[in-house]
């Protein structure tokens, strides 16, 4: 004998949802960073542009920054970041 | 319904499984099976596949029967697992801010505070030790628990990062003593019809209990409340926002008897419950208090009504609890119909 229990866990799309795939360069692509707001993440980012434009050869960097940490980016943000070929969100704390 | 299903010896297996996956907090579970699952969705009057909400940030529809299914292990009777649904619907409105406030370092909680008639259909507990647990109110509160870590992913660490947490994150569902209490039910402060049942949700950081047996002043009581806010806006955060103010019976009369109302304590409070930049030196915040005038005014409050008084707790003792918002005004309380849309016209109720 056994008994049936049903799986509490979410099921369907969020699930099957998949990574993108990777670029395949960073030469010459237009990266975004999101920077999300938080105390001195605006320096961390400095950084990261700084690597991605002398050692990765990346043609372009847009940054924007969220006004709160814990809530999604505006419309206008997201349109900005899409147009990118990669993204950076930075969570920073 | 459409839940995947395993099969297991027994209830002791099925714990076991569950707790090897990760899918408990801790303590035991109620084995959820198709049946207590369809008989819970029938008391709530749910379709299994009915989506409840959907997390605006990552856009996760949570459907009702995985919701159902988490009440379930959670200890949960049929009939409770509308407040689960209701609460779930409130806290998949964009003002609540769902993923921020199961995701920060702040380590709040979901605070329900449920108000009409289904608290005495439940025999939902609202008087001694109401902030302790008791009656069907700790199996409600486990569920959003398990809500949160089976349907959103919130395992410690993984995207919760609460550096802290605090213990309402075990459970935390209040009802109001509308029955003991003199004054207008939360629910209907907020605008619920007389009768309806509603459950008002809050991300909300631990209670900080005070006491004051030692006046039947309403203002003096009032600044006992006052005073605890503003500790809260030094030590914790200064930015305004939904406080709720539980009130046991000993001040509720004092403050009756003097003739105040909710809508009275909720004037005192937000006048007094305000600091200046200054006062940030002596906590310790030095580097703040010199950021700018040090006369600068922070109300804890932005309006009277940003402050949720709440009627519940023992007869005896002259305390209270002051529950601070986890992100002050970015994180909104948010109250929904239990078993009623309060947004629908009449055809569109379930």
């Amino acid at each position: 004998m056994t008994i049936k229990v049903l799986d509490p866990t979410a099921e369907g799309p969020a699930a099957a949802a998949r990574p993108a795939a990777p670029l395949a360069t960073l030469q010459g692509a237009t990266i975004g960073i999101l920077d999300n707001g938080k105390i001195r993440v605006d320096r961390f980012c400095d950084f990261v542009e700084e690597i991605l434009r002398a050692e990765y050869g990346v043609a372009g960097v847009v940054r924007r920054r969220k006004r709160n940490a814990s809530a999604p980016a505006p419309a206008d943000v997201m349109a900005d970041l899409l147009a990118c070929d990669g993204v950076i969100s930075a969570v920073g704390d | 319904m459409g839940a995947r299903i395993l099969e297991v010896a027994d209830g002791t297996e099925a714990n076991e499984v569950f707790a090897r996956h990760g899918w408990t907090d801790g303590l035991p579970i109620v084995a959820p099976t198709p049946e207590r699952v369809a008989a819970a969705l029938d008391a709530a009057l749910l379709e299994p596949e009915r989506i409840l909400g959907v997390e605006p940030v990552r856009g996760l529809a949570i459907t009702a029967e995985k919701v159902a299914i988490n009440a379930v292990m959670a200890g949960c009777r049929p009939a409770d697992v509308a407040v689960v649904a209701a609460a779930v619907e409130a806290m998949c409105e964009p003002a609540y801010l769902l993923h921020g406030s199961a995701a920060s370092t702040g380590g709040s909680a979901p605070l329900l505070v449920v108000n009409g008639p289904i608290r005495t259909e439940l025999g939902l507990h609202a008087t001694d030790n109401a902030l302790g647990g008791g009656g069907p109110n700790v199996a409600i509160g486990r569920a959003l628990r398990l809500v949160l870590l089976n349907l959103l992913g919130c395992e410690p660490g993984v995207l919760d990062h609460s550096t802290l947490g605090h213990p309402g994150k075990i459970s935390f569902c209040l009802a109001e003593d509308e029955e003991d209490s003199p004054w207008l039910p939360l629910a209907q402060e907020r605008g619920v019809p007389a009768g309806v049942s509603a459950v008002t949700v809050l991300a909300c950081a631990p209670p900080r209990q005070v006491m004051n047996e030692w006046t039947a002043d309403p203002e003096e009581i009032c600044e006992t409340f006052a005073a605890e806010i503003r500790a809260n806006q030094c030590g914790y955060s200064i930015w305004p926002g939904n406080y709720v103010l539980v009130v046991p019976r000993q001040l509720r009369d004092l403050l009756a008897a003097a003739g105040w109302q909710k809508a009275d304590i909720r004037h005192r409070v937000w006048e007094r419950a305000r600091v200046r930049r200054r006062d940030w030196e002596a906590w310790g915040k030095r580097a703040l208090a010199g950021r700018g005038e040090p006369d600068q005014e922070f109300p804890a409050l932005e309006s009277p009504d940003d402050l949720l008084v709440v009627a519940a707790g023992g007869a005896a003792g002259g305390f209270a609890a002051v529950i601070p918002p986890w992100l002050g005004n970015r994180a909104r309380a948010v109250t929904a119909g239990i078993g009623v849309c309060l947004a629908c016209g009449p055809e569109e109720e379930r």
